[in-house]
Formats: C-alpha cells, sequence, structure tokens
C-alpha cells in the first residue's frame, strides 16, 4: 500500500509497487499528459515532479513513492485554470510543434526556475536535457528566459 | 512500362487505358456527379449548420473547420483554418474548433499530391479523372509538404462559398440586395441601414441555399488573416498535457498489446518456446503470432504485457539475410555505381564529350549516407475495435488515411473476418516525418481486434522496436563527376546515386501495385541542379534492394542526393579557386528567384566577414517543394577535435506564406532534424539486424550545442510551396562545407561526426574520421 498525493488529490495505491510510476499514472490514474517515448529515462517525455524534482517516471517505481507529492503537466495550471508562467511563456514564443514531448519540457523547466529563477543559456543546457524531434530548442529556450523575467521576484 | 515519373505517379499506359475503360463503359455519368468542390450537401442538425465539406456553424458563434490532414507538428490545422477565416470573414480566434473529419469527402482527396499539380492548375483528363476517382477512394494523405498546396484554393473556395451564402441569407431576412451587404467578424452588416446580423443567426437559413457557383475569392489586397503570424489553435491544449494522441486512446475494457518483430527483416516465427509460461505472466490474456512474422502479447495493461515480452523466447525462422552487414551492403552499393544499365532520368547535351575533352578539368567525388530512422517521439501504435455487428473502429496517429484503411482490411483478413463499416479515427500525431504511412502497426491492431472481437485492443510498440525493427530511410552512394571549363564553371555534370527505391518498397509493403523501381524520382530528387546553367547534364540511379525495409523519411530523396550535389558544387569552386557563394552567383544567372535567395541568407550570415581560426562558414541551397532554401552553416572545430555547429542562416522563398510563424517553426526544426542527421545518425545492420535500441545509441540533438538558427522568409505573390521539409535539405551540406572551411578537410560520408555521451544525457560530436 502506498500513499501519494496527485497535482493535490490523495492517490491510495494497492499491489502496484512493483510497476513504475509512469505506467501507474496512465494506466491506473488516467493520467495521460506523461508520456512513454523510450522507457529508460533518456527522452525525458515522461518526467514529472516528485516533492519538486523533475524525474522520469518510466524509471520509478510506484512503491518508492510513499508520502510524495506527485506533479504532472496536468498539475502545472492554478486550481482555477490559469496557466503557469511557464506555460503562458510556452503559448507566447509558441514552442510546441507536434507537442508529445513538451509535457516532459514544462516540467523540467518548472523544476529548473524553481531552484534558478534567472538561468543562464549555459545552466539551460544543463538542466533541460529532454529530447524534442522536432526541433522546438530554440523556442524552449526563449520561453524559459521569457517566462524568468515575467515572474514576479518572491 | 514505368509507373512513376520525376513528376509523380503518372496513371499512364494500361492503367490510364484500363480506367478510361471502365469510365467508358459507365463511370463518366457517375464520375461526374461527384461534389469535387465539396461545396454542396449543405444541411442543418439541430443546432449545427453545416455549409459545405469545410465549413459549419454552430449557433454558439463557434465555428468548426474541417480540416482532412493529419496535425503533426507542423501547424497544417492552423494554416488552414486561416484560408477558411480569410474568406469566410470571421475573427481568428478560440471559437475556431478545427476537426479532422472522420468521412471521406471527394473534395479532401490527396489527388494533387499524386498527381504533383496545383488543383486550380490542373486540366485534362488526367486530372479530371484524378480528382474523382482518387476522391472516391477516400485517398487522403498528408505529406510531401503537399497539404498547403493541395488546399490553398479549394479551402478559400469553401470560406467564400460560405460567406456568400451567409450574405445571401441575410438579403432575403432584410430584404435587400445582396450588393448592399458587406461582412466583417463573423457578421453580415447592411450600411444603409446600420442592421447588422450574426453569422450564427443566418446559418440555418444559409445552408439550406444552394451554394454559389464559382465563389469570388479576395484580392490579395483585401487579405487580413493571410500572412499575418497567428497563434496556432493545437497549442493552448498541448502546453496543458491534453490533446489526444494515438498513445492515450482509452476504451472501456480495452486490452493492450506489444510487438516482438523478427530481428532479422523478413523472418518468421518458428515457435516460442515458452508460450504456456508467458500466458502464466501476470495480467497476460494472449500470446499470438501475427501473420506468421510478429508476436503480439496481450495482456491487461500495456506494462504488463512488455514485462512479459521480456521473457519472450522465440526461435525466428533462418533467412538469406541472416549474414548481412552494413560493410557488405555498402559495397552492393559502391558496384552499383559502376553498374552498365542503369536508370537515366536526365541526359542533356553530350556529358560524355565535354567530360573526355583535352584539357578538360576533372572534378570527381563519392559521397555516401547511412540508414537511418525516424524516431518519432510518439512510438507506433493503433487502437481497433471490429464489433459483434461486423463495424469496425480504428484510432491511429496516421499520415495516410487511405493506407489506414487497407492496414484494417489486411490484418482483419489475416483473421479471416471481413469488417463491414470501418470508421477511421485521425488522432494528433507525435511526430512523423513520413513514417506515419505505413499500414504496420495498424494491421497489427486490426488483426487483433477481430481476434478478440467485441473488445478493443491498443498495439503499442516499444522504442526498442520502433528504432531497431521498424523502417528506415535507404543508405545511398553518389558518385558526381564535372568537367570544368576555362571560366572555371562546370562544362558538364554526371550525377549517379545507388539507393533502395522508396516508392518501390513502400507501396510493395502499401500499395495494390508496385511502383518502380526505376525511375522513382524520390531516388534521384536533389541531384539534379537544374536551376544551375550548366550545358551538359546527365542524372542516372541504381535500385540496389536490401532486405531492409525502406520508407519515406521527411525530404526523401533531398535528404542524401542535396548533401552529394551541395558539397561536389563546393568542390567544384575550390578547384576553380572561386569562393563557394560567388561560384553559386555566378551558376545562378538564369535563376533570379535562387539567387535572391542565396542573396538574403549570405546577407544574413555576414559571409565574407573573417572569422577566428577552427571557424568556418559553408553554404548549399536547394529546390524543393516548390520552394527555394538557402542555408549558411557556421562550425566550430576545437583542438580535441570536438565539432559543434554555431549558427545556421536559413533563407526560404515558399512563394505566398500564410503563417509566417509556423513557416519559421520549420525551418528551425527542419534544421534540427538535419542537424541530428548530419552529425549523429546511423542504423547499422550486424548479423542481418539492426544493432541500435534506442536513444542511447540512436542519439538525438538536445538543447545543449543545438545551433542558433536565424530564419528569413522572402516576399513573394507566387502561389505557396512547400514548407515541412525544406528546413532539413541543405544543412548538411552547408555543415560539410563549412567543415571544408574551417579544417581544410572534406568529409562525403554522413555522418559527420562520431558522438560520445558525458555525464547524464549530454552528447559530445567529434569531427568523424574519415579517408
Amino acid at each position: 500500500m502506498v500513499d501519494f498525493t496527485l497535482n493535490g488529490r490523495p492517490v491510495s495505491l494497492d499491489g502496484l509497487d512493483d510497476k513504475p510510476l509512469l505506467w501507474v499514472l496512465r494506466e491506473d490514474l488516467g493520467t495521460l499528459g506523461p508520456k512513454y517515448g523510450c522507457g529508460v529515462a533518456q527522452c525525458g517525455a515522461c518526467r514529472v515532479l516528485i516533492d519538486g524534482q523533475s524525474t522520469p517516471s518510466c524509471v520509478t517505481l510506484a512503491g518508492s513513492l510513499q508520502g510524495a507529492e506527485i506533479v504532472t503537466v496536468e498539475g502545472l495550471a492554478d486550481p482555477e485554470g490559469r496557466l503557469s508562467y511557464l506555460q503562458q511563456a510556452w503559448l507566447d514564443e509558441q514552442v510546441p510543434q507536434c507537442g508529445f514531448c513538451q509535457p516532459g519540457f514544462l516540467i523540467a523547466a518548472t523544476d529548473l526556475l524553481s531552484r534558478n529563477p534567472s538561468p543562464t543559456d549555459d545552466e539551460i543546457d544543463e538542466a533541460i536535457t529532454n529530447i524534442c524531434r522536432c526541433g522546438t530548442y530554440p523556442r524552449i529556450r526563449r520561453a524559459i528566459h521569457r517566462a524568468a523575467a515575467a515572474r514576479p521576484v518572491a | 512500362m514505368p509507373l512513376i515519373t520525376r513528376r509523380g505517379f503518372l496513371i499512364t499506359g494500361s492503367a490510364l487505358a484500363g480506367t478510361a475503360l471502365v469510365a467508358a463503359i459507365g463511370g463518366v455519368g457517375f464520375l461526374a456527379t461527384v461534389d469535387v468542390e465539396g461545396l454542396h450537401g449543405g444541411a442543418v442538425d439541430g443546432e449545427d449548420a453545416k455549409l459545405n465539406a469545410f465549413v459549419m456553424l454552430r449557433n454558439d458563434g463557434h465555428v468548426v473547420i474541417n480540416v482532412p490532414r493529419t496535425e503533426m507538428g507542423q501547424g497544417i490545422h492552423t494554416g488552414l483554418a486561416m484560408l477558411v477565416a480569410e474568406e469566410l470573414d470571421i475573427p481568428f480566434d478560440e471559437r475556431i474548433e478545427v476537426v479532422f473529419p472522420t468521412e471521406a469527402h471527394p473534395s479532401y482527396s490527396t489527388w494533387s499530391n499524386v498527381l504533383q499539380v496545383r488543383p486550380e492548375e490542373a486540366s485534362g483528363p488526367v486530372a479530371w479523372i484524378g480528382r474523382r476517382v482518387l476522391g472516391q477512394m477516400g485517398f487522403i494523405a498528408t505529406g510531401a509538404s503537399g497539404s498547403t498546396m493541395g488546399l490553398w484554393h479549394p479551402m478559400r473556395v469553401a470560406g467564400a462559398a460560405a460567406r456568400q451564402m451567409l450574405v445571401a441569407a441575410a438579403a432575403a431576412r432584410l430584404g435587400v440586395p445582396a450588393s448592399e451587404l458587406t461582412t466583417a467578424e463573423g457578421l453580415v452588416h447592411h450600411e444603409p441601414t446600420g442592421r447588422r446580423i450574426a453569422y450564427a443567426e443566418l446559418a440555418a437559413a444559409a445552408a439550406l441555399l444552394p451554394p454559389p457557383d464559382a465563389p469570388t475569392l479576395k484580392p490579395r489586397s483585401a487579405w487580413g488573416l493571410i500572412g499575418r503570424s497567428q497563434r496556432r489553435v493545437d497549442l493552448p491544449a498541448k502546453v496543458r498535457g491534453e490533446p489526444v494522441f494515438g498513445m492515450d486512446v482509452v476504451l472501456p475494457d480495452m486490452l493492450h498489446a506489444t510487438i516482438r518483430h523478427a530481428p532479422v527483416f523478413g523472418a518468421g516465427v518458428a515457435a516460442i518456446r515458452n508460450e504456456a509460461a508467458l500466458r502464466a505472466e501476470p495480467g497476460v490474456v494472449d500470446v499470438a503470432i501475427i501473420d506468421g512474422r510478429h508476436v503480439a502479447i496481450l495482456a491487461q495493461s500495456w506494462w504488463q504485457a512488455e514485462r512479459a515480452a521480456w521473457r519472450l523466447d522465440v526461435e525466428w525462422t533462418p533467412t538469406e539475410a541472416d549474414g548481412e552487414n552494413s560493410a557488405a551492403l555498402a559495397a552492393r552499393l559502391e558496384a552499383a555505381l559502376g553498374s552498365e544499365a542503369p536508370h537515366g532520368h536526365i541526359d542533356d547535351g553530350d556529358v560524355e564529350a565535354a567530360l573526355a575533352a583535352p584539357g578538360a578539368r576533372l572534378v570527381e567525388a563519392d559521397y555516401g549516407v547511412p540508414f537511418v530512422t525516424h524516431a518519432c517521439m510518439e512510438p507506433m501504435n493503433a487502437t481497433a475495435i471490429l464489433n459483434e455487428d461486423g463495424s469496425a473502429e480504428i484510432w491511429a496517429p496516421t499520415q495516410n488515411r487511405v493506407t489506414m484503411q487497407a492496414g484494417v482490411g489486411r490484418g482483419m483478413g489475416w483473421a479471416d473476418a471481413r469488417p463491414g463499416e470501418v470508421t477511421l479515427h485521425v488522432t494528433m500525431n507525435g511526430g512523423a516525418f513520413g513514417r506515419r504511412s505505413d499500414q504496420d502497426v495498424i494491421a497489427e491492431a486490426a488483426y487483433l481486434a477481430a481476434r478478440h472481437r467485441g473488445r478493443a485492443v491498443k498495439v503499442m510498440w516499444s522504442r526498442e522496436e520502433d528504432i531497431g525493427r521498424g523502417l528506415y530511410r535507404s543508405q545511398a552512394a553518389g558518385r558526381l563527376r564535372a568537367a570544368l571549363g576555362t571560366d572555371g564553371l562546370p562544362l558538364a555534370y554526371d550525377a549517379r546515386v545507388a539507393a533502395q527505391s522508396i516508392l518501390n518498397a513502400m507501396g510493395s509493403r502499401n500499395m495494390p501495385f508496385t511502383p518502380g523501381p526505376d525511375g522513382d524520382y524520390l531516388t534521384v530528387e536533389g541531384l539534379d541542379k537544374l536551376h544551375y546553367s550548366i550545358p551538359n547534364r546527365r542524372m542516372r540511379s541504381q535500385h540496389v534492394p536490401t532486405h531492409v525495409p525502406i520508407h519515406f523519411w521527411r525530404s526523401n530523396g533531398f535528404s542524401f542526393n542535396t548533401f552529394f550535389s551541395e558539397s561536389f558544387i563546393d568542390e567544384c569552386a575550390l578547384a576553380a579557386g572561386a569562393d563557394p557563394l560567388e561560384y553559386r552567383r555566378r551558376l545562378l544567372v538564369d535563376s533570379p528567384r535562387h539567387l535572391a535567395v542565396l542573396e538574403r541568407v549570405a546577407e544574413m550570415a555576414g559571409w565574407g566577414r573573417p572569422l577566428a581560426p577552427g571557424r568556418g562558414r559553408g553554404i548549399a541551397i536547394e529546390e524543393c517543394y516548390r520552394s527555394i532554401v538557402a542555408q549558411v552553416a557556421e562550425v566550430s572545430v576545437a583542438e580535441d577535435g570536438e565539432l559543434t555547429v554555431d549558427r545556421v542562416f536559413c533563407a526560404i522563398d515558399v512563394g505566398t506564406v500564410i503563417n509566417p510563424d509556423a513557416v519559421v517553426a520549420q525551418m528551425e526544426g527542419g534544421i534540427i532534424f538535419g542537424v541530428t542527421s548530419a552529425l549523429m545518425s546511423t542504423i547499422t545492420i550486424q548479423d542481418g539486424a539492426v544493432r541500435q535500441s534506442n536513444f542511447h545509441d540512436y542519439p538525438m540533438q538536445r538543447m545543449a550545442n543545438a545551433p542558433a538558427i536565424e530564419v528569413a522568409i522572402m516576399q513573394s505573390d507566387l502561389p505557396p510551396g512547400g514548407a515541412g521539409e525544406p528546413g532539413i535539405v541543405p544543412v548538411a551540406a552547408a555543415i560539410a562545407n563549412a567543415i571544408h572551411a574551417a579544417t581544410g578537410r572534406r568529409l562525403r560520408t554522413l555522418p559527420l561526426a562520431t558522438t560520445e555521451t558525458t555525464g547524464v544525457r549530454r552528447v559530445r560530436t567529434l569531427l568523424a574520421t574519415q579517408a
């Protein structure tokens, strides 16, 4: 038995300890934002925030998540549905093409900005290792800078 | 008799005669009634008023625009909806809903791509038959950078027709002549009295009016949307993680399947050695052999199926290809380049005489590229159900509705099932790049659905199946020769390519007839250099079959031929002691449109400005998909051999631009895609099988070291060309030319680098050590 929160809602799982979180989310919890792209933590399409940290859910077993706070792309907007600064910047820069990998990029960038409110290009390169086959990297970089500039200083 | 010419499938000879005969016997009358423009059939259904095959108005003010082309990232749902909105005079905002229609109306047909013509320019019996017969067949496909070209005219006509019907309905209601009415922002306006009526109030009456015979299109000067960047209609959902890709289709009581294909292409299943044990695995419902060739494991969840598949123990049948390897396959290409019986495509002037002329300065070089694959981020998948009543329904991310339909019939046929009514749903595609026009995964899902009649089955391939047991762009080799005149420019240009015919391979798997192999225009595109003024020109190809299944791959022949030909033109320039830009200028004296693109990119890149040691610029230009694209790459090669593509400048003449920001995005994405294959991509064959399996050994360009990109779009009043593929086309040659400028080394084989992974998912590219 494992209990955690998913996008703010409490979840209890039974008998799924050895199932990767990605498949628990997609098959057992109906949370389809995180995508399967490689299954081996290479592409980042499955990334979710676990206690605020961007993590590839395809290699994270559900049994390890007791008490964790999990946020997927569906949980980035606020409860009223207003987009996060980053999502808004993604729209303003018209980032996605096919959009399949973008949930993972949004998660990775959310984590980056939470640790580093104003990252340099090198810091973005270091933190954002996901794959986008459509080649949206130049716009992702711009969107991260835009979100960093738009976010009020805490 | 060739069925394929450079201009595409020409339905020639007996095929045309056969079609004409059928038509003559009784089809002419029927075919003549086909609504090829989609303007008829207006209807009111509850709150929805359908004005034609493309436009439906809802009484809440929303406008549904049917876009019968696949959204796979290129922004086509936005660009084509803009065409309707422009003529319909509606605001381009969230009230527009874009739908890929499930109905296959004849007006949605991709016939013009097949015939490689613009619909508005097509005429004659072939076009007449093409649009009517292919229209009837539900031939709806997205590819060849042709969606805007094909629907540029029809979708504006549909918008204009709908607008005129709304005006007519308003005129009747107000009792005024239609000539006194204007439209804007979704309203009909009667200026003399100041009265305004919203479209939604007029829609039901308008839908029942006859469509105008020849709707009037706006002049260019009246355009308010076309040419102005609009936000994409699909992105608000995409930043929330909401769109439904094929992978996200969920149906009640659905079974999940994973597939294992033979490691050696062409092998079959001799035996499953541990079937009983697999069936006892948690959640496993079935273990099935598909068409004697593949093994499917079905379970309650995909994770359970995939986990069981890791333990699958199959004996595959031996094949003649069991000993094949990359070196042997490459040697076969090399041998084919010297073959005495190539297929001839162009033979203008006297190339042999010019090459043999005394004192001729010869330039000769061989080039090569390996097999590569698509690696769409969304792995291959499809979901199907065969209902108890015999009807079938299928959901898939696909570029090609007609192969989807054929795949359902084929797969269900393996289970001796013949579905009645079949409903096809095209979902969002997580990348496609030509890959999703094959029926493979669709037939697999259809078979398993027929085997489990009454239950939906979703098939999904693992990434390892996609990269290691999938479909590939052919390896290819080129041999180029030129004789330079006293001015240094080529008097003769002689280009040969050896590769596996794309159309032949794709057709043999997916089409009722197999085109080619000889004369496949996809094998030679990018080689002819017709825009360069060269008096004697020859172009030949050789089809070299292998056991590796070849498929469409973003930009097809251009992906290798332009690397060959634009590298070679640089070699000619250097042999002539000329600057590569200046040399191309002189070759483009008769092609002002190309020259303008070349000049623009040179200006953007600051061509000629000195660079630091270890850095270099390279240039390349191509005409493709009715567009002209030129790029300058700037590279750095460090002391330790690390190769970085620092910047790429791109100028494109795409004719009339619909949504400029979408064209820029396609150039950016195409360049990154091209950098990946230029620097990193190799599919290697060993013992008949692909060695690579996932992104650790088939690396992709990532954020770090991705080039900075600048794009300029040329102003043009010509009709639109294609934008999905041109961005890739010149990249590899521009980079190879830049490497030469930086190092003096000429690399003639892709990839241009070797890769090494450092740290966590960081890919370093080191200049390749080629002979």
